[in-house]
């Protein structure tokens, strides 16, 4: 199990170059990917929360990220033949007539990290096109809607409502960006809001629990 | 960036006061405080009458020794004298320093040929310090070729290409620009160093004036300085100057430094 231990250790200090190895160890000491992979995801979380409550700087986690997905590569080829346990699609975007991508970005890499199959639409993303992404993927688990702006919040609302009124699958909507606030996601409609990168991710868990 | 940590040198009046007391105190303390911030070498420079000097270098040594792990530059203005007191390290480190000049070469050289001991070299000769770049990069060229003849790989020579003062020569700080951009292309594995604040001399509130010319002058290729590690500042400037090169990925040098507290609002 120290080995396990170590892999953490290795996600959660960003040891970029380290990992590959420590996992590969793991690896031959027994462990199996599942418990691995189990280990990073939770690690991720620690760093999220590290993150939430401004103990440890966006670098940090950025670094963190890169570390898992290293280690994700050495242990990809045993989960596929085992089906690693996925948490379910995450539908992220920034809403139209805003180009901010840097939040958007963290939380989708977080929200992937903790285990999500993350579908990134980008920025300026029109209402219509959110809703057709969510036609084409019934399964989707959580739709994540960005707004930076507090010009573009409208937009915001329009998305929340259209995809709380779209008749498709089973889903919880999260909103997210600087203007936004609890109150305001309440207001629109939202199922959840999350004021940062690394709450996105308990917030969606959360969610996903209540589907 | 390569720390040379300048503090004990007794060019610096409360450390030749420390010296004529034989104050061990005052010292230790000194190498303690710079290693604890990370300094790479502890210069050591006596800065007394020669008659004195190689005891005083012995006593100075000694003392570091006693209190830090991290290398010693050895620092004298006579080369006889740094591969003396070179013998008094217990592991390689630093000659600070040899040039074109009389026959400093020849002391050192052989002396480090085949050691781990580094080497500071001056581009100065027997005329002096040279007034354009053209000369600086001839003697640069000279230095490099007689290191080859003795084995000596560049990664373990520092040039210092003689920083001028702001003051009287405004395009002389650009020429050393210049010529350090030089040096980076012709040998990129070798040091560039330099004491950072000769740029400042005669001007008023010098360290505002050394860290400019210290951001401008790591873009041009340097990356060893001598310094005093101490100054949060300075410190933090070149921390963050190295995560704007690119140098830091993930900007991690720059945050763990600040964790450590070597820079920023003192914890």
């Amino acid at each position: 199990m120290s080995k396990l231990n170590e892999v953490k250790e290795m996600v959660q200090k960003g040891r970029t170059k380290k990992i590959a190895g420590v996992v590969q160890e793991a690896l031959d000491a027994g462990a199996d990917a599942q418990e691995i992979l189990d280990a990073m995801v939770d690690t991720m979380g620690d760093v999220g929360d590290a993150f939430s409550r401004d103990e440890i700087f966006v670098p940090e986690m950025l670094i963190a990220a890169k570390a898992m997905k290293l280690g994700l590569e050495v242990i990809e080829p045993q989960l596929a033949s085992g089906a690693g346990e996925k948490l379910g699609k995450c539908i992220i975007g920034t809403v139209e007539g805003d180009l901010h991508d840097i939040g958007k970005n963290l939380v989708a890499m977080m929200i992937k990290s903790s285990g999500f199959d993350v579908i990134d639409m980008g920025v300026d993303v029109p209402v219509d096109t959110f809703i057709e992404k969510i036609k084409e993927n019934p399964d989707v688990k959580v739709v994540a809607f960005s707004g930076l702006l507090t010009t573009t919040m409208p937009a915001l609302k329009a998305s929340v409502e259209a995809a709380k009124n779209c008749d498709v699958g089973n889903f919880k909507v999260l909103v997210g960006g600087a203007p936004v606030t609890e109150e305001y996601a309440d207001e629109i409609g939202a199922d959840g809001y999350a004021q940062d990168a690394g709450s996105a991710v308990t917030v969606a868990k959360e969610l996903i629990a209540s589907l | 960036m390569i720390i040379i940590g300048e503090k004990i040198n007794g060019s610096i009046p409360s450390v030749a006061k420390a010296i004529e007391a034989k104050d061990e105190e005052f010292i230790k303390d000194l190498a303690i405080k710079q290693t604890e911030v990370g300094a790479d070498f502890l210069d050591v420079c006596a800065s007394v009458k020669d008659e004195i000097e190689l005891e005083t270098m012995k006593w100075l040594i000694d003392l570091v020794q006693s209190v830090s792990d991290t290398p010693i530059a050895v620092d004298s203005p006579n080369a006889a004298i740094c591969a003396e007191a070179s013998q008094f390290c217990n592991k390689p480190g630093l000659i600070n320093s040899v040039s074109l000049e009389g026959d400093k070469i020849e002391q050192i050289f052989p002396l480090i040929a085949d050691t781990k001991w580094e080497v500071v070299a001056l581009l100065c000769d027997d005329t002096g310090i040279p007034k354009t770049a053209e000369q600086r990069i001839d003697i640069f060229k000279t230095i490099m070729a007689q290191a080859k003849e003795y084995g000596i790989a560049p990664s373990r020579i520092h040039i210092d290409p003689l920083v001028e003062m702001l003051c009287t020569s405004e395009e002389g700080v650009l020429m050393i620009l210049d010529v350090m951009r030089e040096i980076k292309k012709l040998e990129p594995d070798v040091h560039i160093t330099g004491a950072m604040s000769n740029v400042s001399f005669n001007l008023p509130y010098r360290r505002i004036v050394n860290m400019g010319f210290t951001v401008l002058a790591m873009q041009a290729g340097l990356d060893s300085a001598v310094l005093d590690p101490l100054d949060r500042d300075l410190r933090g400037i070149i921390y963050a100057t190295e995560a704007l090169l690119a140098n830091d990925e993930y900007c991690m040098d720059y945050i763990e430094a600040y964790r450590e507290d070597i820079f920023g609002i003192q914890k």
